[in-house]
């Protein structure tokens, strides 16, 4: 039996729960298919239960290459599901929809304008001006004549359910910064390639045109004066619940990914500040930061998030905000029983898709049914999204709403619409809502022909998301139903180089060398402690010891109790301890996410292969997968030097090396520590041959000198052979490169002259000198290494200084009271 | 009367300032029985910007940016205002409160508008002891005009005019705790009280004319400004405004400047800098001088 049959087989047996019925998105009341799959039928029902796991682990396997997480709020990101089976919604089904989310988008649209004008709604008892007045979203300094916008609503999203006579019912409206186009085309992306064949014979509406669609809206959105307008999507950072969406839409439409910081007001308009001081007029913003944190000075007074002066930006139309910073007042679920009546009052037509029924407590009538039905209807404060009303004690939440009744609604508690999903080696019924996405271009609104669906468990919180397929009604339909788009391509998109941006670049650079300095340096002393385990108080043992004590000054931490191998996979796995692999690589990632906008899809795909090496090393307790784990993190941190090289010689590139460079003379002068004692001559032997090999430089090593290490040879290669690319005068020297390609390069600037000074230093020294022992010690190696590493955190310092200085920090007008 | 008003805030830093952004609610607000001539405001530095346009609530709102760096802002406005004795409605203050509730009778005219004041505000959240307290004054069928003054006359009473009882933070359950507070706290008390029986009322900022001690010469400089509370009432365009922090209702020699929900609304100044300074030191001057 295929899982599909059984699925459908098991729909027609009598439920034991009592759950009551609902509308099956796939098998009909008769236990067939329904229309929309037919065409599927023959691929769709062939798939066992072993073909879904295979392709529930390929999708998880794309996704963790990407690097799609999502996090609930005040938790940390997990990653985004996907299920194997799309929600498919054939033409005729889809056609009323697509009238209803355009006309319920004109309709709010339009209340944004009435709202934030001339108030006739409110005027004419329409809506009570209690659900207006009373919302947190209603942003008073964007109620002003000069604020005035035609069109305010560019994206809306909403939530729709479908109920058991197969109906969509608009569940809420989001409009203040509606997430989800991101995650939508990534399923897409994902669903397309791990089930070509079903993608393919489907017949559906591709979604990236929309994506152009959405660009030219943006465009359009601008004063139409400005030529070529400079559009950025201005995010609250990477630790945004929904920070993969907004990086992904902002790649995807090729604009820069912007912060607060990043911007500034003068003289009433938007300016991203730019490297080297320079600015750049901003024309459109797509928001994504909640409007009351978007402006310090006007709104939320203790937002970092936003950029003063900006309300005033917007009434001086000098800029434009999508969607404005007014519409979050459309997010108010008191607004919904009143928009028939507003749609005949503004539209002159009745609504036609339907919201969930909804009553305002501020209308007594609705008061007392709620109060009467608290049991059955979910409760929600108008202006608080989340949940965190539902399962309260009736008693409590009446007592809440009849304190404050205008501040909230009951709502019915749709029985949403079902559809197989992969769960357990088969196909299970689970409840799901769609989200869709509407779009203002040109001078109507368009939703996409798509979305994103959202499955629920049973406490309603969403689980899992499925691709949404929705086919065409004649295969020469144009995708999205649009002609003439102008496909836009990212490498149009002049790339934004804010300090910001460097900075997180520059450290990318020194994560990437730290976390292959480090790999390397394990991986060396694991191969020796798998021989001298077991002998504490021979060579190869005292060697260990001293690889692993190198290991620690690198790493910071200290010695297990539990053993050598215990040490070393902390090294790897343990997040918290300063130095590990998995911190280095954690910030790695972080400095990623915050410039996703600039690097190659490709640099998740090597987050994906550390994922999984370390998945692996935590399943198997095995010292060789400490081996394994660690070699296939060094090949994923290969492959991130790999795909640098590929990038656009531009400053970034030029960031992401200085900072590289500068961390491997960092690494290095720590490492060369280990041959500062004398320990014997074998022992120091196996110690000088383990640090070649942690340097990679053995076989060069061989090639000069032979097979006989001793300590002034191995420090001449390490430290100022200028063509082994591990020593630290060649580290120098390509450091000093790079900061002389910057545009800001003088030639004299004070990082390159404090480093021009280190060279000449290192350059003069004598190695005989240098090796020199006093007792058992060599005491000028260490104070060189001690001088090298004080120069260069003063380098450091002075990088950071001059070339990632945000200028001084915001703060209000009123400071602490001083003397 | 006829009056000039000035009012300077002036603060100074540690450590230069090199972006200043403010806004302001400073100049007095055009009125029925309010008339304001050459009114001005200038910032020191010299601000690469500044603007004024009228708020959501009609009142004057100064915005501004100043870039050259500096340790010292200097704000200064000032006007030449004529003020009227209000002209209240005495026949609808004689109606019982409880018809001045906008929510009850959304046909009357401005009641919409009304319920904006009416609503819990971001300073002024609900408070049951407040409800408690105006209840006493609120008595069924009163009229308006007199449970109103009623009211204030018992904040007058009960509550002790100090400063440094309260912080800018204060609630208004931390002003009932301690019977204590400035003009702010008995304006957003008023509101608190009259808000929790379904009334709309405003707070409102500007300043109030003081007479110099008997045998004493006017110090200039030396009064403050002020802020109190206005109730609506249905069928007039006049609110009453009434004192709590003196006891009387306002007259001429009150001059407007601004309303709004609460004092969150209408600060007379607030900002953002960007600098490292860490501490700042204000000094507010503030003269009514009246005009012949």
């Amino acid at each position: 039996m295929t899982a599909l049959r059984d699925y459908a087989t098991a729909l027609s047996q009598p439920t034991l729960t009592g759950a009551g019925p609902r509308y099956d998105e796939v098998v009909g009341p008769d236990g067939a298919l329904r229309g929309s799959w037919k065409g599927l039928a023959e691929l769709a029902v062939n798939l066992t239960g072993s073909d879904l796991a295979r392709l529930h682990a390929e999708i998880d396997r794309f996704l963790t290459n990407d690097g799609v997480t999502y996090a609930r709020a005040g938790r940390t990101p997990g990653p985004w599901r996907l299920d194997p089976m799309p929600l498919v919604i054939s033409a005729a089904e889809w056609a009323p929809l697509e009238t209803g989310l355009a006309q319920r988008a004109e309709l709010l649209n339009a209340i944004l304008v009435d709202l934030y004008g001339d108030q006739v709604l409110l005027r004419d008892q329409v809506i009570p001006p209690e659900v207006v007045f009373g919302h947190a979203g209603f942003v008073r300094p964007m109620a002003r004549k000069s604020a005035a916008d035609r069109r305010p609503l560019v994206v809306a999203a909403a939530d729709l359910g479908r109920g058991v006579d197969g109906s969509w019912t608009v569940l809420s409206d989001r409009a203040q910064a509606p997430s989800g186009i991101g995650y939508a085309i990534e399923n897409r992306r994902v669903i397309s390639q791990v089930l070509p064949e079903l993608y393919r014979e489907a017949g559906l509406h591709r979604v990236r045109p929309f994506l152009s669609a959405f660009r030219a809206a943006l465009v359009q959105t601008a004063d139409p004066d400005v030529v070529d307008p400079r559009i950025v999507v201005l995010s609250p950072g990477t630790h945004s619940e929904t920070a993969f969406d907004q990086a992904n839409v902002a790649a995807s439409l090729g604009l820069p990914l912007v912060r607060g910081s990043d911007l500034e007001v003068r003289e009433g308009k938007v300016y991203l500040r730019e490297y080297g001081g320079s600015r750049e007029q901003v024309d459109v913003i797509l928001r994504r930061v909640d409007a009351s944190w978007s402006d310090p000075l006007e709104l939320r007074a203790d937002s970092q998030l936003g950029v003063a002066g900006l309300s005033e930006a917007v009434r001086r139309g000098t800029v434009r905000i999508v969607n404005g910073l007014g519409a979050g007042i459309l997010e108010n679920p008191g607004l919904l029983p009143f928009l028939p009546a507003a749609s005949e009052a503004l539209l002159g037509e009745s609504l036609r898709l339907p919201s969930v029924r909804t009553w305002w407590c501020g209308d007594p009538d609705s008061l007392a049914h709620v109060v009467a039905n608290l049991g059955n209807l979910a409760v929600r404060a108008i202006d608080r999204p989340g949940d965190e009303l539902v399962g309260q004690e009736p008693e409590h939440l009446r007592r809440l709403i009849t304190a404050q009744p205008h501040r909230y609604v009951g709502q019915e508690q749709l029985a949403l619409s079902q559809a197989p999903t992969f769960a357990a080696g088969g196909l299970s019924p689970a409840p799901l809502t769609l989200r869709t996405f509407t779009l203002r271009y040109g001078s109507v609104y368009r939703p996409m022909i798509g979305g994103l669906a959202s499955l629920h468990d049973d406490d309603g919180v969403g689980s899992a998301s499925k691709d949404v397929w929705v086919l065409k009604g004649n295969p020469t339909d144009a995708d999205q139903g649009l002609v003439g788009v102008l496909a836009h391509t990212t490498v149009q998109a002049r790339p934004a180089v804010v300090p910001r941006a460097l900075d997180d670049l520059y450290w990318f650079g020194r994560y990437v060398a730290r976390t292959e300095d480090t790999l390397r340096l394990l991986l060396t002393t694991h191969a020796l402690s798998e021989d001298f385990l077991s002998r504490p108080g021979s060579v190869g043992g005292r060697a260990t010891s001293v690889l692993l004590e190198a290991l620690e000054r690198l790493a910071g931490g200290h010695r297990s109790e539990d053993g050598v191998e215990h040490d070393l996979r902390s090294l790897l796995l343990d997040g918290n301890r300063p130095g590990s692999v998995a911190q280095s690589v954690s910030a790695l990632r972080d400095c990623a996410q915050s410039v996703r906008d600039q690097l190659s899809l490709d640099v998740w795909k090597s987050f994906g292969s550390y994922d999984r090496a370390s998945w692996e090393l935590v399943r198997h307790d095995h010292s060789y997968q400490i081996a394994d784990s660690a070699g296939r993190m060094l090949n994923a941190t290969m492959a991130l030097h790999g795909i640098t090289g590929n990038m656009v010689r531009d400053e970034g590139w030029r960031m992401i090396h200085v900072g590289g460079w500068l961390e491997r003379a960092l690494q290095l002068t720590q490492m060369l520590r280990m041959a500062v004692v004398r320990r014997g001559i074998d022992i120091d032997r196996m110690v000088l041959n383990q640090l070649l090999v942690a340097a990679d430089s053995t076989v060069t090593y061989r090639r000069r000198y032979g097979g006989y290490v001793r300590p002034r040879t191995v420090l001449d290669l390490l430290l100022l052979d200028p063509e082994n690319p591990r020593s630290l005068l060649f580290a120098l020297t390509e450091l000093r490169r790079h900061l002389g390609d910057l545009k800001s390069s003088t030639g004299s600037t004070r990082p390159e002259r404090l480093l021009d000074e280190l060279i000449e230093e290192c350059s003069g020294i004598d190695l005989y000198a240098l090796v020199s022992l006093d007792g058992e010690s060599r005491p000028h190696l260490t104070r060189q290494l001690n001088l090298v590493d004080r120069q260069l955190l003063v380098l450091t310092d002075a990088i950071t200084a001059v070339h990632f200085e945000a200028g001084p920090p915001m703060r209000p007008l009123g400071l602490a009271e001083g003397p | 009367m006829k009056f000039q008003v000035w009012h300077r805030t002036t603060y100074n830093y540690d450590k230069p300032v090199t972006d200043s952004f403010g806004v302001g609610h400073l100049t007095p607000r055009e009125l029925g029985w309010q008339f304001v001539s050459t009114p001005q405001v200038t910032i020191d530095p010299m601000p690469a910007d500044l603007t004024q346009e009228t708020d959501y609530y009609g009142n004057l709102m100064t915005y501004f940016q100043v870039t050259s760096a500096h340790t010292e802002l200097q704000v200064t406005s000032s006007a030449d205002v004529e003020v009227l004795v209000p002209a209240y409605d005495e026949a609808a203050l004689a109606r019982p409160w409880e018809e001045a509730r906008p929510s009850a009778q959304p046909g009357v005219p401005g009641a919409w508008q009304a319920v904006d004041f009416a609503l819990p505000s971001p300073e002024v959240p609900p408070s049951e002891r407040a409800r408690a307290y105006a209840a006493e004054s609120l008595l069924p069928g009163r009229p308006l005009g007199e449970a109103v003054e009623d009211l204030m006359h018992r904040i007058h009473t009960d509550f002790t005019y100090e400063v440094g009882a309260t912080t800018v933070t204060s609630t208004v359950e931390d002003v009932m705790t301690n019977r204590a507070g400035v003009c702010q706290d008995f304006a957003h008390l008023t509101l608190s009280c009259l808000r929790s029986h379904g009334l709309a009322a405003r707070y409102v900022s500007g300043y109030l004319a003081t007479d110099p001690p008997p045998g004493r010469e006017r110090i200039v400089g030396a009064d403050a400004s002020h802020a109190w509370a206005a109730v609506w009432v249905p069928g007039s365009d006049i609110w009453l405004a009434i004192d709590p922090t003196n006891d009387q209702r306002v007259g001429d020699r009150y001059v407007t400047t601004a309303w709004g929900r609460d004092y969150g609304d209408v600060p007379p100044l607030k900002g953002v800098i960007f600098s490292d300074a860490t501490t700042s030191t204000l000094k507010v001057e503030v003269d009514v001088a009246p005009l012949s």
